[in-house]
């Protein structure tokens, strides 16, 4: 294994480590925006990039419970559904072992089952995923937009309506990015080469 | 290009394929009949010759057009997913989970208005269906949108699945609409016209759907948490936006069995063009964005939406239309065409297409639209298009089937009846409807004025002759379908067919 892979395969736990350290703790979660979409977001990106640690014989079973990603897939959904809702977040600054729960679910129960299911849906799970994921960000956009009330203690609502914003540009930006892909970019719908390496 | 033999082999119902399909026709054939008795009903008591008390009106109406718009999109996905099969690998499972999900949503529909007693049309348009004034409750309407979310989520997976075939042969969207000979280049040939508009739909009501998925749920959050009110325009924008594509896509999932069908019943190939091409390129980008149409009326709208809405609609109707009509026309010119019910149909539906649409742009018109849009003229276009229109184009395709398991097409005495009877209740159903909106009766209306039900009663008349030519189709088609193929039906040369 070379230094580069050795780094590579190490980037989630250096990561999380780095998420973890107070003062950037503290900066990632001074707005509700920076929480929600920058640092909840990183935490995943940690579960991903813990895959190589992941035994295969853990893999192994876990793939005969994860026909087609399905079930992997619907695990990240309702772990991305608890970390949406501004009470968790409001907590998880508030309440120590919120934080620690937070800490730890979003890699383990969001970001691992996205890694290990991905590779193993198809395009129509995919394309499910995908529509909901969009969906989800224009629903949510348009929820802390209208809401007549700060939602978190910790938050003021101006710093709310710009979270709000912000989930609308991207529920925009993967429509005109799925769109633009399926229409004239490649698509692999068997997975194969993904698969392949699953 | 479309195959000119009658009954080919790739189109062939075997197994699991024959049942579901099946499941698809006879359902939709029976819902139709019921719909339409719904339909005759509010026809009768607007005549005043039945009475049914107004809220019991609301709810037939919110019944009537949630089931006949989902009927619609259940028969003709069934129209795509047999031609579009010959061209690329569909899954079975996607077809029947289409199935299956529409049912559980048509469930929770059904119960929501007929034991929930909702009343707010198929529209839903906010903030109506949490003010029920005491004649329906909240969770009623969620019970509603929870129904149309099922309906939405089994079309998505069709879709998806339609559209990873699609992109399997061709490489991705845009060259399956055929992008790439829109300015040059030999067109090949062979290129499907059932993929391309397979393609368009898929585009198309696939962003509907995702609008729908978003209204849809915040209309729930708004049910659970009435803190969070909604802004009622974006809401109706994104109603109209989903509801628009949807009930439009069945127009041109339906078309397909034109494209298909006609030049086995002509006998004459029906090539793919340029012009094709472009239509439908046009039609996929001018369909997503000519929903403003619809709020018209809504002085809040920004202006410049009315402007697109207005501009779109005179282009966006046309392009498909007037190759398809065209090509049909040139097509039949001068082919000997054996005049069979298959045949008849596609005709039919050409017609009703091309006559339907006619009021729609007029009613498209901000200065039409003012003094139109809340009168009978609208459920005079709509009705038109669909009923003499997709309709006559989804039965031809059901004609054409009961005719593989004969090996002939359809053409008994009874047929040769039902058909004029259909064509001449349609028309005097239609055209009641249109002349009503030309002397401003009101649409959506339990109760008219005496001087109102002149209209009514011709329409009422042509309604039952339409009840009972369908009822005579539902049962016709539904026993030729489950009538066991003859040997050797597959592969009757057009000649053979035509006689």
């Amino acid at each position: 294994m070379t230094r580069l892979q050795t780094v590579v395969r190490w980037a989630g736990p250096i990561l999380w480590l780095t998420l973890a350290l107070p003062p950037v703790r503290h900066a990632l979660e001074s707005t509700l925006t920076l929480q929600m979409l920058v640092q909840i977001p990183l935490l995943a990106l940690v579960g991903w990039w813990l895959r190589p640690f992941l035994p295969d014989r853990a893999v192994k079973v876990l793939n005969a419970w994860n026909r087609g990603g399905i079930s992997g897939l619907l695990l990240a959904s309702f772990a991305a559904m608890i970390w949406m809702l501004p009470r968790t977040m409001d907590s998880a600054l508030n309440v120590p072992w919120v934080e620690l729960a937070k800490f730890t679910s979003v890699p383990v129960l969001l970001g691992l089952p996205l890694a290990v299911s991905w590779p193993r849906a198809g395009f129509v799970v995919r394309g499910v995923f995908l529509v909901e994921a969009t969906a989800t960000a224009f629903r949510l956009g348009w929820l802390y937009l209208v809401s007549p009330q700060r939602l978190c203690s910790n938050y003021l609502l101006g710093d709310q309506q710009l979270a709000g914003n912000a989930l609308l540009a991207i529920g925009a930006a993967m429509s005109l990015l799925l769109a633009w892909k399926l229409m004239w970019g490649h698509v692999d719908v068997d997975g194969s080469h993904r698969r392949s390496h699953a | 290009m479309a195959s000119l033999t009658m009954y080919p082999d790739d189109e062939r119902l075997a197994g699991g394929e024959r049942i579901a399909f099946n499941l698809y026709i006879v359902t939709a054939v029976a819902l139709f009949v019921l719909m339409m008795l719904l339909g005759l009903t509010m026809r009768m008591t607007q005549a005043k010759w039945l009475t049914v008390q107004s809220p019991l009106f609301y709810q037939l109406l919110s019944m009537h057009g949630a089931g006949m718009v989902g009927t619609m999109a259940l028969v003709t996905t069934a129209v795509m997913w047999f031609f579009l099969r010959k061209y690329v690998q569909l899954h079975l499972w996607a077809f029947v989970a289409n199935y299956v999900l529409f049912m559980l949503g048509a469930l929770c529909i059904i119960a929501s208005i007929f034991v929930g007693r909702y009343g707010a049309l198929w529209t839903f348009l906010y903030p109506l269906p949490v003010r029920g004034f005491g004649l329906w409750t909240s969770n009623t309407s969620a019970l509603f949108m929870v129904g149309y979310l099922l309906i939405g989520v089994g079309s998505l997976l069709f879709y998806l699945d339609a559209a990873a075939g699609i992109i399997k042969v061709h490489g991705n969207l845009g060259r399956a609409l055929g992008l790439q000979w829109l300015f040059g280049g030999k067109i090949d040939p062979d290129h499907p016209k059932a993929v391309v508009a397979s393609t368009q739909v898929i585009i198309s009501n696939s962003l509907g759907i995702l609008a729908g998925a978003v209204v849809l749920v915040m209309s729930l959050v708004n049910i659970f948490f009435p803190t969070v009110v909604l802004n009622a325009l974006l809401a109706k924008n994104l109603i109209y936006w989903f509801g628009h594509q949807y009930i439009n896509a069945t127009i041109y999932m339906g078309v397909i069995a034109v494209y298909e069908l006609l030049p086995r019943y002509t006998g004459k190939p029906y090539p793919i063009s340029r012009p094709f091409l472009w239509s439908w390129a046009a039609s996929t980008l001018f369909v997503i964005v000519v929903y403003p149409h619809h709020l018209l009326m809504d002085f809040a709208q920004p202006r410049w939406l009315a402007v697109i809405g207005q501009m779109v609609s005179w282009g966006a109707g046309f392009p498909v239309f007037l190759v398809t009509v065209f090509g049909a026309l040139t097509n039949l010119h001068r082919s000997g065409i054996r005049w069979t019910m298959p045949s008849r149909l596609l005709i039919l539906s050409m017609f009703g297409w091309a006559a339907g649409i006619v009021p729609a742009i007029l009613d498209g018109t901000i200065r039409n639209n003012l003094v139109m849009h809340n009168t009978q003229w609208v459920p005079g276009h709509f009705h038109f298009y669909l009923l003499l229109g997709v309709l006559a184009m989804a039965m031809a395709l059901m004609y054409h089937v009961i005719g593989s398991r004969v090996s002939a097409p359809p053409n008994s005495s009874a047929d040769k009846l039902g058909f004029p009877l259909y064509l001449a209740g349609g028309l005097i159903f239609t055209y009641a409807f249109l002349d009503a909106g030309r002397l401003s009766v009101p649409r959506r209306m339990a109760e008219h004025l005496d001087s109102w039900t002149f209209t009514d009663k011709v329409g009422s008349i042509g309604a039952i002759l339409v009840v009972l030519a369908m009822l005579y189709f539902a049962i016709r088609i539904s026993a030729g379908l489950l009538k066991q193929p003859s040997a050797g039906a597959a592969g009757v040369s057009t000649a053979d067919a035509a006689g």
